[in-house]
This record gives C-alpha cells, structure tokens and sequence, in this order.
C-alpha cells in the first residue's frame, strides 16, 4: 500500500480516458445503454423483460426494486456474468457480450452481499484485487481514511471482519482505481449511519469529477439523497425513470397550521387537500407551489406551522397508487406506453 | 493468463504443496528400501505358490525389481491419495469454491477472460501436480542410492517416467477442472472427479487381480502409465497418446463451457 502521508494522486491524468469516445461513437451518449434487453432463465422463468435504458455521463442512477425484482440480473448481465437471452446493450460505448473484459477493466462493481478471501488480510485482498485489475489504486488511501478502516484492521484477516467491515473493504475494491463507472449492488447493506453519510459523501465527490454511478438499491431513503435519476424495477421490467427531483417536486406534503383565534376559509389556501380543523389547528395536504401557499398562510394570527417533507417513498406510492403498470409482469397490456418511451432516459 | 491469479493460485497451496512433497519423497526413498529388504522373500513366496501369482502383483508392479517397485510404489493407494489431494481435490474445488463461496463473482469483475482464469488455475496446478510428481520420483533415485541399487534404475529413463506420470495425473487434474467449471458447489465437482479416479483404479487393479477381466486394464488410464516398461525401454508411445487426449478433452470442454455458462448470484 502506499504510504498513507502520500499526498493523492486521484485527479492524475489517466491513460484510459479514450472510453469517452467510444460513448460518443455509440450514438447513443449513454454510459449504460440497453435496448429491450432480456433474461430468461431455462427459457421461461423471465428476469429481465425488454429493458431499455440510458444512464447519463457523469450522473449517480439509482436503480430500485424490491428484492428479486431483477436488478442484480441486470447488473449481472451488463458486467458479463449472464448472457441476454434477446436484446442488446452498451457499457462505455462497448458491447457486453462481445468486449465484457473491455467493460471491467474501467468498471468497478460491488455484488451484493459481497465475499471475499477469509484467509488474506484487507490489505492483500486490496493488493490482490488491484494488481488483477491492472490499474494503480489512486484512491485507496483517500476511501480507507474516509470509510475508517485503519492499518490495524486492514492487517487483520477478513474471516474476523464484521459485516460492516466487510462490506468497507467491498466499496474500496470497487472503487480503489478510480473506474469510469460504478456498478454497486447495494452498497450500503451493513453500514452503519456514519458509514453511510461517508458514503454517500464519496459518491457525490465521484460524482463531481464526472464518474458515472449506477446504484441498485431498495433503500428509497438513500436514492432520495444521492441519485440524479431513479429507474423502478418490477418483476424484471423498467416501470418507470424519473429525475430524482421531480418527483421530489411532485409529492405532496403533510401540513399542520395553527392560529391565534378563528382559522381562514381552507378555500383560500391554495393546493391544500384533504383538510381536517380540530378547534384553532388545521390540517391537511399540500400539493403543488409551496411558495404560493406560503404566502397565502402568512398573516399575523399564524402562530405555527409545519410542513413535514413528505419521503420519496411516499412520493412513489402516490405515482403508483392508481397505476396498473405496478401488476404483475404476466399482465403485460398493463405496461403503459408512456412508462415505457420514459424508460428511455 | 494472469500473472496474480497465478501466483495467488500456488500460494493458496503453498503448505500443502510442501507437506504432501515431503510425505511422497519420503514414500519415494521407502520404496527402494522395501525392495532392497524384502525382494528376494517375496521371490520366494512367489515360487513357493503359496500365494496367488496375481496377488504378488499389485497393479502393473511388483518386488521382484526395482523397476517393479517403482511402479508399485506409484500405483499404491497412498501415493495416489497424495497426488489426488491436488489433481482432483485441489482442481476440482478451483472454480467451484469460488463460485460457492462468492469470490468468483469478484475475480470476473476485473478485466479477466473466463478462458484466462480457467488456463491460469489450471496451468498452476499442473505444476503443482507435477512437482508432487517429481519429488516421488527423486525419492526413488534418493532411496536406491541409499541402498546401494541404483544401478537397478535406469536414470536415464526417468524423465519419461515423469512425463507418463504427469500425462496421467494431467488427465485427472484436467477433468477435475471440467468438473469444477461445471458445478456451482463443490460437493458435486468432488464427487464426479473423486468417482473418476476411483473407477480408473478400480478397473487397474480388478484386471491385475483378476485375470479373465484383465481387458478392464486397458479401459483405464492407470494402466497406461508403465514405469516397468518405460525403465525396460519398451516404452509405449500409445500411452502417452492415450493419457493426452485424456487430458486435452477435459479442456476443450471446459474451454468451451465455462465461458458460456450463466454465473446467477451464488444463493
């Protein structure tokens, strides 16, 4: 390992930055690019059915579903390990089946649920994985400080890890030679809290330096903070893609509003819903500009008011709720067109 | 190739390499001992009829030479448990445990070819295999010298004893790799090489037991390994054809296997 005190060589210029060219060639400007992509295991159990998605240069997607939704298929199939029963798709601008090395020696990936050599240190599982990989690990030493996985622990043998500890030397081999892109199967799995903040710190500095972050997760709490672009996965289908922000924009939020003496007419309130008054408290949902109803609510009687941030979770479920697409993929007329060209990116 | 791969590949069996090394050369320096000692008794025996002429041959081998008692000494069931800890137990559980235990999906996530992980595990085990090998032979020419017989034991031939040796053990590390390429467990890849070797030996030694089935000798690949002969100078150049195509199939088919096979998440 190089010495901890030695100052970082992450932003060094890198010899394999010609992948960007290979992206542009691809038409498609995609760092990950799938077209009606498709899984079938024994010819009838379907994993992936007709997924077709782009993932942006430079942008952290989250990719959500419920366990055994098909998103580690997905993963798998782009990095090589699954062949696609029918469809095509691009990684940097390469093909998966035909130059999956290609991919992996400028992808890092994390599975989930990561193993590693019981019987090597951190430090040689690193080492290993490093000198396999081809590349310098320009940032090893920058994400063992950050992830807190001091030289002690790094000498010991990974059979003694933690979890938690486990799933940190996981992220730092992914991550450890600065790939173009990474693919991480959820990576916060065994983290604890503080570990996660540093995580998603890492990700967000990735991100500035223009690395592409693919993110499989059923956490929504954490897609909420770190991802640009979310993509929901059910039953091996691409439901929807959305940009993070908007659908924060169009989830609606729980208000709670007390006055010094009688209550406005809720009329007057503007994009307020489903309103309760329990005596000088009122109650209800907003949807909409929050600036406009603000400014309506505001008047010296106003004694209190919340407005909680309603969690993305929510958001999804309201999207959802009335949305036939969330049947079961066996009901395929329920797929929407519309939901479908979205998926495109 | 991978030149980490590789490096790591030995050193997972460094300790084992040098345990079983010693044990078989110390076998290896037995054997001579054992021949020089007890020879003439079991001629003896053998003309006395007391016992069965079959039963003074073991295998291919026998005591009344020391030609003979290296075969014997490379037939007998110890010295083929210890070359089969690494041409079957090791081979067969390369891939395979990393499938089982996960690793694999974190090795295929470099820029490694399947064909180029499977070439590189392989090629480290044969080495392995090869260099348990030549320490069984070393301790045969160690054990005549210590017994004043080697001049028994053309030392000139025995460079193509260890290339008969080594096709032979070849043949079982290839398709342990087979097996190891084709299982996501390593219970099963154990059992299917395991069972492999176990047939060839027994077909070996019901043919020299048993002489109206002694056509099952020629069915398994132990009987294509002939130190008697090769030390004799009556080498066979069919065998060494026998045992090679015997290794190479095994790797055409894994070559053709393993990169097509799909790798779902270990469960």
């Amino acid at each position: 390992m190089r010495s901890p005190n030695a100052p970082p060589d992450r932003r060094a210029p890198r010899p394999d930055r010609c992948y960007a060219a290979r992206v542009e060639a691809s038409g498609t400007n995609a760092v990950i690019s799938t077209r009606e992509l498709t899984k079938h295991y024994g010819g009838a159990v379907a994993a992936l059915e007709g997924l077709t998605l782009d993932v942006r240069p430079g942008e952290i997607f989250g990719f959500l579903g419920p366990n055994g939704a098909g998103k580690s298929t997905m993963i798998r199939t782009l990095l090589g390990f699954l062949h696609p029963t029918s469809g095509s798709a691009t990684v940097l601008g390469m093909d998966i089946v035909r130059e999956s090395v290609a991919i992996r020696g400028l992808t890092g990936y994390l599975p989930g649920g990561v193993a590693l050599y019981d019987s090597m240190t951190g430090e040689q599982v690193l080492e290993y994985f490093a000198r396999l990989q081809g590349r310098e690990a320009y940032r090893r030493d920058e994400l063992v400080e950050r992830l807190q996985m001091p030289q002690v622990d790094l000498r010991r043998r990974v059979r003694d890890y933690s979890r938690g500890m486990r799933q940190k030397i996981g992220v730092i081999q992914a991550l450890q030679h600065d790939p173009e892109l990474a693919i991480l199967d959820e990576p916060t799995e065994g983290l604890d809290p503080l570990m996660q903040h540093a995580f998603y710190g890492i990700l967000a500095d990735l991100r500035a330096e223009g690395r592409t972050i693919f993110f499989s997760s059923h956490v929504l709490s954490e897609v909420e903070r770190v991802c640009d672009r979310v993509g929901i996965i059910r039953h091996g289908r691409l439901m929807a893609v959305h940009e993070v922000r908007e659908l924060l924009a169009r989830r609606r939020r729980k208000v709670a509003i007390q006055w010094r003496g009688a209550a406005p007419d809720p009329d007057s309130l503007p994009g307020l819903e489903d309103v309760t008054v329990d005596g000088d408290r009122l109650f209800g949902t907003l949807s909409g500009d929050v600036a406009a109803f603000v400014r309506a609510v505001a008047s010296p009687s106003l004694e209190d008011l919340t407005i909680e941030p309603a969690s993305l979770e929510e958001a999804f479920l309201e999207y959802y709720a009335d949305d036939a697409a969330i049947s079961p993929p066996s009901d395929e007329a329920a797929v929407p067109a519309a939901t479908q060209a979205e998926a495109g990116g | 190739m991978s030149g980490p791969l590789f490096s790591r590949t030995l050193a997972w069996q460094r300790t084992r390499w040098i345990i079983v090394s010693l044990a078989i050369f110390g076998w290896g320096v037995l054997i001579p001992v054992v021949y020089a000692a007890f020879s003439d008794t079991f001629r003896d025996l053998a003309n006395s009829g007391v016992f069965p002429e079959e039963l003074m041959n073991f295998g291919s081998g026998s005591l009344f030479s020391l030609p003979g008692a290296v075969t014997l000494g490379t037939q007998h069931p110890l010295a083929i448990s210890m070359l089969a800890i690494f041409a079957v137990g090791a081979t067969s559980t390369a891939i395979a445990g990393e499938r089982q235990r996960g690793t694999l999906e974190v090795l295929l996530a470099r820029p490694l070819g399947r064909r180029g992980v499977y070439v590189t595990v392989l090629v480290a085990l044969l080495l392995v295999v090869l260099a348990v090998l030549a320490a069984l032979l070393a301790g045969f020419i160690a054990g005549a010298a210590i017994q004043n017989v080697l001049d028994d034991l053309p030392l000139e031939q025995m460079p193509l004893v260890l290339l008969n040796g080594f096709l032979l053990w070849a043949a079982f590390a290839t398709f342990g790799m087979a097996a190891s390429v084709t299982f996501d467990r390593t219970g099963p890849a154990i059992g299917v090489s395991l069972a492999y070797l176990i047939l060839n030996y027994f077909l070996e030694i019901l043919g020299s037991l048993w002489r109206d089935v002694a056509w099952t000798q020629e069915y398994s690949l132990f009987h294509h390994f002939q130190p008697t002969e090769i030390l004799a100078g009556d080498l066979d150049p069919t065998d060494l054809v026998i045992l090679a195509i015997a290794a190479v199939v095994p790797i055409v088919y894994a070559l053709i296997v393993f990169p097509r096979r799909d790798l779902a998440a270990p469960s």
